[in-house]
């Protein structure tokens, strides 16, 4: 570039450029406070965004909730993986292009709300009466609802009851961790396996991890404490001798489902979504609560998503009209019965959760787990996430620590940090 | 190429006066084509990388990446990065991971190559096309192929190790999980390297081997002597560009163990903390985009060092 003209040419086409995109970085909108859904009407295209990319367009769910577009009006639905999802909704509030209505798993909510992604369920017209306050828990922050839960998920232990029958195992007699490593003991020397669950790194194994974490009398503000390693002893004594398979640590929920699903294990922990997948197995599956240390039921951490209403910064009366009538819909009624039938939920509500039981006996055992279920982040709040993450750390070392005492003790109490 | 021709015309057109203005033209359709490129360059180009170092230089979290107001922290980011206990660890698990891979993919590839280049072997093109596959197929799917087969349980590889009487090995456990994504990250590579000095290979004359032979250079003399030296450029090249791809290898490192244990690479790091996925569900724009700036002035450095290679070979 030694020619003048064209030296000059290019900076001002850089100055340019830069001012372009300065121009356009520069005017961040600013989410405003404003709006009402009583202020506003519903428009011709609704906007939905859910975490079930499984669920493909003209599958049940699909029309469930493209049903549920007020007169007049479409409803446009989008899928992603949670995280996907959350950060896609990052991206569409900063530049003012919300969605109406978004399914938004639950252990993110107080972020959502900290970073100032979510309008209040006021705002947005949406009602949370009726709904259980455990399952409403991640969902308040700060005294202020965010959104409404429709249905949850829990987790339990699924058995294959042919297995357990042929081993001579009453699942009945398991109520505390020594009867369950017994019966686990008991039908690996039978010839079978012992339990799959998943202890992938991230926040599927986290949720995994707490029914024994909570069982052992441990607390999340301190996850270093001796109920904690107990709880990492025991699922990493599991690989060390066997009962488990070492690709746990790894595995995902459906991948150590579908270990499960060969026949070949005794026992799975896992969720209420694999309830009618369960009875359709080719082999008889029974389910038994999660047993604490000592005896009785462990606490299961709330699963399944908020219904949003993300914020907006221009017609957002018109948006949170459409974000109360669809979730109104999804939530109340036959629509709200048939939205969690479609899941694989139990309803966030106590009386169409006793429909659902009566209806399905397959429901039954999930009840009591739903309403038992703690939230992950009700104690800790924004803060869950870091502390998933060191639990996470500290997991996946207890689980290939294989065993070993002191490595599991040393993976708990180092876990912390990004 | 406008330029260039009215350049050679101006000084022999007798009338300078009207050579002025064509000249004038000139440039400006020189500029004009120039321009598209210039912005295609700082949009796509300069943009993101100045927008990356800003990033890496303000305290980022997902409510300030949505409203603005992230707080200038200068170095603080680097700092918090560079001091983090895990750090130094992921520098050599990414230099041993990347060193591997490029040692292996290059030796295999080249031994390959100089199999086929041989001849006399009837298989060799449909043989050299299977060669391709892990290149062609997608990487999800090798990736879950190389899980499947790795599973510490019941999966091929240990099966096979058995039939030895070795013990089974759990390949991708915190501690053996970068030897595992090393090996399939060379199985990988092996085809670009393939491919590449392949292609080297059939640009050496033929002459020069025969006039070797006729010398009564063993083969292994001409390998050494000829074949080598005549690829140093090939595999300069081949080198530089299998450097920069295995550094920002994320996809099958994530496809397979997720980037725990000591299979974290920089490219992983940065990857998992930039989405929130991996152990922590916490986004960590700033320290993402530090991490970043690390792997590209790494992959920079690598750059200049070429170039000067390059220029050492041509004076």
């Amino acid at each position: 570039m030694t020619n003048p003209t064209l030296r000059w040419c290019v900076a001002a086409g850089a100055a340019l450029t830069m001012g372009a995109l300065a121009a356009c970085s520069g005017g961040t909108p600013e989410p405003g406070e404003d709006g009402n859904a009583s202020e506003g009407s519903t428009t011709a295209e609704i906007v939905f965004w859910d975490p079930y990319p499984q669920h493909a367009e003209g599958s049940a769910w699909d029309e469930h909730v493209k049903s549920c577009a007020p007169e007049g009006s479409t409803i446009v639905r989008t899928s992603a993986p949670q995280t996907d999802l959350f950060n896609q909704l990052t991206t569409a509030v900063k530049e003012g292009g919300a969605p109406d209505v978004v399914l938004l798993d639950n252990p993110m909510m107080p972020e959502a709300v900290g970073a100032g992604m979510l309008a209040t369920a006021e705002q947005a017209g949406i009602d949370t009466s009726g709904v259980d306050e455990n399952l409403m828990g991640p969902g308040v922050v700060d005294g202020a609802a965010y959104g409404v839960p429709f249905g949850s998920n829990a987790l339990g232990l699924y058995y294959n009851a042919d297995l357990l029958s042929e081993a001579g195992i009453d699942p009945a007699s398991i109520t505390d961790w020594d009867s369950l490593n017994a019966a686990l003991t008991k039908a690996v020397a039978n010839g079978g396996k012992g339990i799959t669950f998943s202890g992938v790194t991230g926040e599927e194994g986290v949720f995994q991890f707490l029914p024994w974490f909570w069982g052992a009398g441990a607390d999340l503000s301190d996850i270093s404490s001796d109920e904690a390693v107990a709880a990492g002893q025991l699922l990493s004594g599991w690989i060390g001798e066997g009962l488990a398979p070492k690709s746990a640590a790894t595995d995902n929920q459906s991948a150590a489902w579908d270990l499960f699903l060969t026949g070949e294990y005794a026992f799975a922990e896992n969720g209420s979504w694999f309830a009618s997948a369960a009875a359709e197995a080719n082999f008889e599956v029974g389910v038994i609560p999660i047993p604490s240390k000592d005896g009785g039921v462990a606490p299961v951490p709330t699963g399944g998503e908020f219904a949003v209403a993300p914020i907006q910064s221009e017609n957002a009366s018109d948006h949170y009209a459409n974000a109360s009538s669809v979730i109104a819909c999804l939530t109340e009624g036959e629509a709200g019965f048939q939205t969690n039938e479609t899941l694989g939920y139990l309803s966030a509500k106590p009386e169409v959760r006793a429909e659902q039981a009566t209806q399905s006996p397959l429901w039954e055992p999930w009840v009591g787990a739903v309403e038992g279920a703690q939230g992950r982040t009700t104690d800790l709040g924004s803060e869950y996430v870091d502390a998933s993450a060191s639990l996470s750390g500290a997991i996946q070392a207890a689980l290939n620590a294989a065993g070993d005492q002191a490595a599991v003790e040393a993976a708990f109490q180092d876990a912390g940090g990004f | 190429m406008t330029t260039l021709t009215t350049r050679t015309e101006a000084p022999t057109s007798p009338e300078r006066g009207t050579a002025k203005p064509k000249r004038r033209a000139a440039h400006w359709a020189a500029i004009a084509f120039v321009i598209p490129l210039v912005i295609y360059l700082l949009l796509f180009y300069a943009y993101p990388l100045v927008q990356n170092l800003t990033m890496s230089l303000h305290r980022f979290d997902r409510g300030t990446f949505i409203n603005g107001g992230a707080p200038f922290v200068g170095l603080e980011i680097y700092r918090d990065v560079f001091a983090h206990p895990k750090f130094w660890a992921i520098v050599w698990q990414t230099t041993v991971f990347t060193a591997v891979s490029l040692a292996f993919q290059y030796l295999i590839g080249l031994t390959i190559a100089v199999f086929f280049h041989r001849g006399g072997f009837r298989l060799a093109a449909p043989l050299r096309g299977m060669f391709l596959v892990p290149w062609l197929l997608p990487i999800i799917v090798s990736g879950t192929t190389w899980q499947w087969m790795m599973n510490p349980d019941d999966g091929i590889l240990n099966t096979f190790l058995s039939l030895f009487g070795a013990d089974p090995v759990w390949w991708l456990s915190t501690d053996n999980a970068l030897m595992s994504v090393a090996i399939a990250n060379i199985w990988l590579g092996i085809p670009f390297n393939l491919v590449i000095l392949y292609s080297g290979l059939q640009g050496i004359p033929k002459e020069l081997y025969e006039a070797a032979s006729m010398d009564g250079a063993t083969p292994w003399q001409q390998f050494r002597r000829i074949t080598l030296p005549m690829l140093r450029p090939v595999t300069l090249i081949t080198l530089l560009l299998g450097l920069v791809y295995t550094l920002k290898v994320v996809d099958i490192i994530w496809i397979m163990s997720m980037g725990t244990g000591t299979s974290q690479t920089l490219a992983t790091w940065a990857y998992g903390m930039s989405v929130g996925k991996g152990a922590s569900g916490v986004i960590r724009y700033s320290e993402a985009s530090a991490v970043g700036t690390v792997l590209l002035l790494a992959a920079l450095a690598f750059g200049l060092i070429y170039i000067a290679a390059q220029r050492k070979q041509e004076h």
